[in-house]
C-alpha cells in the first residue's frame, strides 16, 4: 500500500467527527483529497459520469495562468535591474523577480487558506477548489512593491466579504479576486497608484514608473509617439516588458492563457470574444471622436488591446463562471459590455486610469439582470409544457 | 421521411457494443415480474406464495386503475414475493415448471380488428397485460385509455445506446409490426416511427413504415426527446408511446391469444461483444449476465436504467444490461495527470484528442461541489433546458418556474448528471420534480 495513503488512513479517525480533530475535519479531507482522487461509486443514475471534476477543472485555469505568472516573475525583476540601471541576465531577473512575487502568493494563499478553512469548520462543507485561483489571481493584479500585509487585508476582504458571507463559491456575485483588489485600490490608492509599478526602485532617479495607461501626449505629439518616448511601443506592450500589475503586463502570455482556457472549454469563449469585440468596436469609435488627439481615446483598438489591464481581466477574472452570466447570449452582452466600459472609463474618466477592474465588476452586478432577460426570452420560445 | 439531427448529446464513442448475432438462451429455473422499473404504480398483489399460476395468471394490479394487470410470463409456482422498504413490492419470483400452461384469452384474427369496438380492443389489451406498455409523456405513466392521444411514438431504439438493434427484432417479425402498428393506429392517427442512423442500415425491409431518422447521439431516439424536437404545439406535449419490443408483444398477444413469453436481451461489457440473447421475460440477472467479477455494478441501462442486484429479474420494460467495471483505487494525484486514458466531453483532459472507443466505470471522479454555473448541463441537453436553473428554482420550492423553464420536456437521460464538473445530481433532482408535480396532478 502507498505510503502516504496509509498516513492518512491513520489519521482519518483522529479527524472525524469523533475524533479530536473533528473541527479541522475539512482540512484533513482537502489535504487527502489534493493527494489521492476521490471516486466514490455512483448511487444514482447516470452509472457513469464524466472525468471532469472541480479539482481538474481549477485545475486548469492555474495551468493557464502560468505564462502570466513566470513571465511576472522575469518582468519584476527585469524592471527593477532596469530602475537600478543593471542589466540583468534571464535568470538573475527571474530570481530577482521571484524573490519579489513568492512572498505576495504565499500570503495570499496562506491568508486566503486561512478563512477558508474556518469557514468550511464551522459550516461544516468541504473546502471548494475555487479558492486556488483567486488566491492566485489577486497577486498577479497587484503591483510589485505592495506591502504584505495590504495583501493579507485584501485577500481577507475579498474571501470573506466578497464570497463567504454570500454563502460562499458558487453564491458570490462578485468575482472574490476582484473585490480584493478593488478593496485595497480604494483602501490604500497610495500603494496602488503612481510610482508603485516597479519593485526595489525607491530612491532611484529619474524613474516615472507610470503604466502606459497614466501617459498623456502633451506638446502636439500623437500619444502612440509618446508612449514610444516613454518605453510603451507596442512591441513592448504586446510581449509585456513594461511597468505594470505582476501579471498584467505581457498580452502575449494573457492571450496564450486565454488560449489555454478557450481550448479546454474551461473558461467560456462567448466572455473573451464579446469582450474583445466590445473593445475594439467602442475603442474603433472614440478613435473616430473628433477633438481627442493625444489621449488615449486617440490610441485606437491594438493599443487599447495591449496596454493595461484588459486581457488579463477578461480572459481571467471575467470567465470565472460564478459571476459571469449562466446563459449564452448573456455570456456574449457581458463580454462585450465589459470591454465597451473598459475603454469608457479610460477614455471619459481621469480618476481611474484602469477601467478593466470597474467594468467587470460593474457588469458582474448585472449578470443576474441579463441572465433573467435571457430567460425571459428563452421561456418565451419555447413551446409551453406545463 | 425526416431526418431530426439535433446536435446536442452524447458524443464519445463507447466500447461494448454487442453482436449483432443472435443466441437463444436455456430455459431458466426462475422468472420474476420486478416492480421496479414500472413508474408511478401503486402495485396491489394477487398472489401468494406457493400458490401455483399459469403462464398469463395475474400477479398484481395497478391500485389507480385494477384494469391494468401483470401477468406471470411463466407456468410453476409463486416461490417469493419480495418486498423493499417500506412493503414496497420489488419482485415476484415463480419457480418454473417444466411446461407452459398459458391462460387462454383468445386470438383476434388480423382482418377482425376494424370490427372490434374501441373499449373492448382497450379491455383485451388491459387484460392481456400489454395496455401498459403504452406511455404517455411527459411522466412516462400508463397510457391514460379515457383520452385519445395527439400523437403515437414507435421508438425502434432502446434506452440504452447498445439496446438489441431493431434490425433483429423485427427481422422475422415483419407482420406482428405491421399488425402492431395498425392496432395503434385504431387510437390516434399520427404515428411516428423513430429509428437511429446507425440502425437504418438493417431496417430496409421496413423502411416504408419509418417516418423519423433521428442522429446517432444518445438520447436523440428517446421518445421524449423525439417530441421536443417534432412538437408544434402545446395538445402534443401528452404524446403516447411505445418501444418497439413492447409492440412486438402486443401484436403478438392479440395475434395468439396468449401472454407473449420471450424477449430479446443485450448485455453490454467492456470489450466484450457479446450476442443479442432471447430469453424469457423476466430472466434472472445472473443467467443473463454470465460471469462478472464481484465488485462490477450491474445497470439497466447506463444513463437511464436503475442498479440491478444480481440476484433478481429483469424488469417489465427493460432489454439491456450493463455491466460496469469495478472500482479502482482512489488515483494518486489523479487531477493533475494529463489523462490519455480519461473520457470527457470537455477538453480537460488529453483523451480528447484520440479517437477511440471508451470505456466508463461506474464511478463519479470527484466529489460533489456547489453549482459553479459553468452550463455545462445546458450545452449538453438534448432538449435544450437550462438544468443548472431549474435545479435551482426546484431548490427554492418555485414548481412554476421550473415548469416555465420547460422542465416537464426532460427526457431523464441523465446527461446533465454525466457532465456536471460539481457532480451534482441533477437529473435526480429534476426527475422528483416531475414525479412530485405527477403526483399533485394525479390527486
Amino acid at each position: 500500500m502507498n505510503p502516504i495513503k496509509k498516513i492518512f488512513d491513520l489519521l482519518e479517525y483522529d479527524f472525524s467527527d469523533a475524533g479530536k480533530f473533528g473541527k479541522l475535519g475539512p482540512l484533513f479531507d482537502a489535504t487527502k483529497t489534493f493527494f489521492f482522487l476521490p471516486s466514490p461509486k455512483t448511487r444514482l443514475g447516470p452509472f457513469i459520469r464524466d472525468h471532469l471534476d472541480l479539482k481538474r477543472y481549477m485545475s486548469v485555469v492555474l495551468l493557464s495562468l502560468m505564462p502570466v505568472l513566470f513571465f511576472g516573475m522575469y518582468n519584476t525583476g527585469y524592471q527593477s535591474g532596469l530602475a537600478r540601471g543593471e542589466s540583468l541576465d534571464f535568470w538573475s531577473a527571474f530570481l530577482s523577480g521571484a524573490w519579489v512575487v513568492l512572498p505576495i502568493i504565499i500570503v495570499s494563499y496562506g491568508v486566503g487558506f486561512f478563512w477558508e478553512i474556518l469557514f468550511a469548520a464551522i459550516r461544516r462543507h468541504p473546502i471548494s477548489e475555487g479558492f486556488l485561483v483567486t488566491g492566485m489571481l489577486f497577486p498577479l493584479t497587484l503591483p510589485p512593491t505592495i506591502p504584505l500585509w495590504q495583501v493579507a487585508l485584501g485577500i481577507s476582504f475579498g474571501v470573506v466579504i466578497g464570497k463567504e458571507i454570500f454563502g460562499g463559491t458558487g453564491r458570490n456575485i462578485l468575482n472574490p479576486a476582484l473585490t480584493a483588489r478593488a478593496f485595497v485600490f480604494f483602501s490604500y490608492p497610495v500603494t496602488m497608484s503612481g510610482n508603485v509599478w516597479v519593485a526595489g526602485a525607491t530612491g532611484v532617479d529619474g524613474i516615472t514608473g507610470a503604466t502606459a495607461l497614466a501617459v498623456t501626449a502633451d506638446g502636439g505629439s500623437s500619444l502612440t509617439a509618446t508612449l514610444a518616448d516613454q518605453g510603451f511601443s507596442l512591441p513592448h506592450l504586446f510581449f509585456g516588458l513594461v511597468p505594470g500589475s505582476i501579471g498584467e503586463t505581457s498580452a502575449l502570455c494573457c492571450l496564450i492563457g486565454a488560449a489555454i482556457l478557450m481550448i479546454t472549454r474551461i473558461g467560456n469563449y462567448r466572455i473573451i470574444l464579446g469582450g474583445i469585440a466590445g473593445l475594439i468596436l467602442t475603442a474603433l469609435l472614440t478613435w473616430l471622436l473628433p477633438g481627442t488627439y493625444g489621449t488615449w481615446a486617440d490610441a485606437g483598438p491594438i493599443y487599447h488591446l495591449c496596454a493595461g489591464g484588459f486581457l488579463f481581466g477578461i480572459s481571467f477574472m471575467a470567465t470565472d463562471p460564478v459571476s459571469a452570466p449562466g446563459t449564452n447570449p448573456g455570456r456574449w452582452i457581458f463580454g462585450f459590455l465589459i470591454g465597451f466600459l473598459t475603454v469608457i472609463l479610460r477614455v471619459a474618466n481621469p480618476a481611474f486610469a484602469e477601467g478593466v477592474m470597474l467594468a467587470i465588476l460593474f457588469m458582474n452586478v448585472f449578470a443576474p439582470l441579463l441572465d433573467h432577460l435571457v430567460m425571459k426570452h428563452r421561456i418565451s420560445k419555447r413551446i409551453p409544457n406545463v | 421521411m425526416e431526418t431530426l439531427a439535433p446536435s446536442k448529446g452524447f458524443k464519445l464513442k463507447l466500447a461494448g457494443k454487442p453482436d449483432t448475432s443472435v443466441i437463444r438462451l436455456a430455459r431458466p429455473a426462475t422468472v420474476g415480474v420486478s416492480a421496479q422499473d414500472i413508474p408511478h404504480i401503486r402495485p396491489k398483489l394477487l398472489v401468494k406464495e406457493k400458490e401455483a399460476v399459469k403462464t398469463g395468471t395475474p400477479l398484481f394490479f395497478d391500485k389507480r386503475d385494477p384494469a391494468i394487470q401483470y401477468l406471470s410470463p411463466g407456468t410453476g409456482t409463486v416461490k417469493q414475493i419480495r418486498f423493499g422498504a417500506r412493503r414496497r413490492l420489488l419482485e415476484v419470483v415463480i419457480a418454473l415448471d417444466s411446461m407452459d400452461d398459458f391462460v387462454e384469452f383468445g386470438p383476434l384474427p388480423s382482418a377482425d380488428l376494424v370490427h372490434l369496438p374501441d373499449q373492448e380492443l382497450i379491455d383485451r389489451l388491459k387484460q392481456g397485460g400489454v395496455w401498459q406498455s403504452l406511455r404517455q409523456l411527459p411522466a412516462r405513466d400508463t397510457a391514460d385509455s379515457g383520452t385519445a392521444p395527439p400523437l403515437i411514438i414507435v421508438c425502434l431504439n432502446g434506452n440504452d445506446l447498445f439496446s438489441p438493434h431493431p434490425g433483429r427484432l423485427l427481422e422475422d417479425n415483419i407482420p406482428q409490426f405491421e399488425f402492431g402498428l395498425a392496432v395503434l393506429k385504431r387510437f390516434c392517427d399520427r404515428i411516428i416511427v423513430a429509428a437511429r442512423t446507425s440502425s437504418m442500415e438493417q431496417l430496409n425491409p421496413v423502411r416504408h413504415l419509418i417516418t423519423h431518422q433521428v442522429s446517432d447521439s444518445y438520447p436523440a431516439w428517446d421518445p421524449g426527446a423525439i417530441l421536443y424536437h417534432i412538437k408544434e404545439k402545446a395538445e402534443e406535449n401528452t404524446a403516447w408511446f411505445i418501444h418497439v419490443q413492447d409492440l412486438l408483444h402486443l401484436a403478438r398477444f392479440l395475434k395468439t391469444g396468449r401472454y407473449p413469453v420471450e424477449t430479446m436481451v443485450t448485455v453490454t461489457r467492456g470489450e466484450d461483444k457479446k450476442p443479442h440473447m432471447i430469453a424469457r421475460r423476466g430472466a434472472p440477472i445472473r443467467l443473463l449476465a454470465g460471469n462478472f467479477s464481484a465488485g462490477s455494478l450491474i445497470t439497466s441501462g447506463r444513463f437511464n436504467g436503475r442498479k440491478v442486484d444480481p440476484d433478481t429479474h429483469l424488469g417489465f420494460f427493460e432489454n439491456t444490461l450493463n455491466i460496469l467495471p469495478d472500482t479502482p483505487e482512489d488515483e494518486m494525484f489523479g487531477f493533475l495527470r494529463p489523462g490519455l486514458n480519461k473520457p470527457t466531453v470537455s477538453r480537460a483532459f488529453l483523451s480528447c484528442l484520440t479517437d477511440r472507443e471508451v470505456q466508463l466505470d461506474g464511478t463519479l471522479h470527484g466529489e460533489e461541489r456547489a453549482c459553479i454555473n459553468c452550463s455545462y448541463c445546458e450545452d449538453i441537453c438534448p432538449v435544450d433546458l437550462m438544468p443548472s436553473f431549474i435545479m435551482k428554482a426546484l431548490h427554492g420550492d418555485d414548481i412554476e418556474e421550473a415548469l416555465e423553464l420547460g422542465l416537464l420536456d426532460c427526457c431523464r437521460c441523465g446527461l446533465c448528471s454525466f457532465t456536471c464538473p460539481s457532480k451534482i445530481e441533477l437529473t435526480r433532482i429534476l426527475s422528483q420534480g416531475m414525479d412530485t408535480h405527477h403526483k399533485d396532478k394525479q390527486g
